[in-house]
């Protein structure tokens, strides 16, 4: 079974903790409205990253980011 | 071919005014009785339109600005704010506007306050003794009134906060009254005192900014941030601006913050079966991280627990508004331009389908399924921007309390209520708890 991280990025008000939580996989990008927007850098990371992906989504103030399974 | 919309009972002359203004969350729950999902009410001619409910609060804010416009809907904010700031600006200075008070808020500059707020606690309690009461809702204004300016405006604009500051800021907020909804700007003794306040602590301001100019000095802080901003254009903000930002960033984060902080601690006290499982939270945080860092607090499941189920129950803000500006359909219903939509967290958050018995007080209630079902802070993109720095500010000074004294009810529990007398729903007066000192400490 397969995952991947999926972001929702009208939601995003790049708050950034996903970065703080887990750099490899997010970044913070400028965007034309008043916030930057998170990126995700590798939205199907190796099994060992999903910990840090679940926590990442967890903190995030906006709920923008989900883990799906594939 | 649209269906008609639900109008609520109990207009008199047209107009549920006098309703909404002497009993506004009773009113609120009433439409929903009533309508369901969405439901008309009328606000002294202008027509409004609550919707309640997850996939309602979606549809709300994922439509555009330009057809659900939060900037005519608050339009009673520009005169405490001052022109030609937030709603009183144009939507591309806005959006600039808002980038500046993004910058201080983002995780690089959150790591510095958890320290700030801690410090702050400390100091408010260092004369607190073994023993005593205190009304919770009075201190925990003044002390997010101290932890908000010293987080965002520095150690200087914080220590020099003087009584007629304090005096000022209070003026501002008496601007904001159920009246300021329909014209912010009738001739009335509250508002003359809002204008001249907001021209004097411009002055204020203005001798602040002019003196750090003078010196060169540099600090860490939103003045700071405001001081060096420069628009898309190049050009800077006026002493005018930087007040406005100041004023707007402390009605943003002050009453909402306390509220919170005061309804957490008296939940804690009214529930004396978590107090256990709160002590060992909280002392392992110590044994752990003697200074409470951004990264520490996030340990804190139960307080955490606590004052997420306080937002849920008794979220601060509780008329979440637009203006619709060109038809807005939902689900085979049209409301048509001219008229306010409104979300209601305090009725939205006890529908039984997403908050499993709603009135239960549970601080290990998990996150419900959908994301909008809960919507203290707003949503969307125009989502509070201050929602991560509100929930470090209450955790770091609920954790540093309780690492410190116990905390009880000196009155029945069902004595304290909630009320909602400007706009802002906060426990009812007095609010008083008993502290102890805790043995090991």
């Amino acid at each position: 079974m397969s995952w991947c991280i999926k972001v929702d990025k009208d939601l995003c008000q790049g708050h950034g903790m996903c970065h703080m939580e887990a750099p490899e996989l997010f970044a913070l990008t400028d965007g034309d409205g008043p916030y930057q927007l998170v990126q995700v850098l590798d939205e199907r990371p190796p099994d060992a990253l999903r910990a840090k992906a679940e926590a990442a989504a967890d903190s995030c103030p906006n709920r923008v980011i989900s883990i799906v399974e594939e | 071919m649209s269906a008609a919309l639900p109008f609520v009972s109990g207009a008199v002359d047209g107009s549920h005014l006098g309703e909404f203004f002497t009993t506004p969350i009773q009113f609120l729950h009433r439409i929903y009785d009533e309508c369901g999902e969405i439901g008309e009410f009328d606000m002294g001619g202008l027509r409004t339109v609550l919707m309640i409910g997850p996939e309602a609060h979606e549809a709300f804010f994922r439509a555009p600005e330009d057809q659900l416009s939060a900037a005519e809907a608050y339009q009673m904010m520009v005169p405490v704010f001052g022109e030609g700031i937030q709603y009183g600006a144009k939507p591309h200075i806005e959006r600039q506007q808002l980038r500046m008070q993004y910058q201080g808020l983002k995780h690089d500059k959150m790591v510095n306050y958890a320290d700030v707020v801690a410090r702050e606690v400390n100091d408010f309690i260092a004369g607190w003794g073994d023993s005593g009461e205190i009304d919770i809702y009075e201190a925990f204004t003044d002390l997010t009134l101290k932890t908000s300016t010293h987080c965002l405006l520095g150690s200087d604009f914080r220590y020099t906060l003087t009584e007629e500051f304090a005096d000022l800021y209070q003026d501002l907020e008496h601007g904001i009254d159920p009246s300021a909804l329909l014209d912010p700007n009738q001739t009335k003794d509250t508002f003359d005192k809002r204008d001249r306040a907001r021209e004097r602590l411009e002055a204020l301001i203005a001798e602040r900014v002019a003196k750090r100019r003078a010196s060169g000095e540099f600090e860490h802080d939103m003045l700071q941030l405001y001081m060096d901003a420069e628009y898309e254009d190049g050009s800077k903000l006026s002493d005018h601006e930087i007040t406005g930002m100041v004023i707007w960033f402390m009605f943003a984060g002050h009453h909402t913050s306390s509220n919170t902080a005061a309804w957490t601690l008296l939940e804690i006290a009214r529930h004396p079966q978590y107090r256990t499982r709160l002590q060992t939270e909280v002392d392992q945080l110590r044994a752990d991280n003697p200074e409470l860092s951004l990264a520490a607090l996030k340990e804190i499941p139960l307080i955490e627990g606590f004052m997420r189920e306080c937002l849920r129950v008794h979220p601060p803000l509780n008329a979440i508004s637009r203006r619709v500006m060109y038809d807005f359909e939902y689900k085979g219903y049209v409301v048509e331009a001219g008229k306010n939509v409104m979300l209601c967290p305090h009725v939205a958050h006890k529908l039984p389908e997403h908050f499993k018995n709603p009135n239960m007080f549970d601080p290990d209630r998990p996150k419900p399924d959908n994301p909008f079902a809960e919507i203290s802070f707003g949503g969307g993109r125009r989502k509070c921007v201050g929602n991560a720095f509100a929930v470090l500010q209450v955790k770091t000074i609920i954790a540093a309390l309780l690492q410190h004294y116990d905390f009880e009810l000196t009155q029945p529990a069902e004595s304290y209520t909630e009320i909602m007398p400007a706009l802002i729903l906060r426990p009812s007066d007095p609010c008083v708890l008993r502290y102890q000192r805790r043995q090991n400490t």
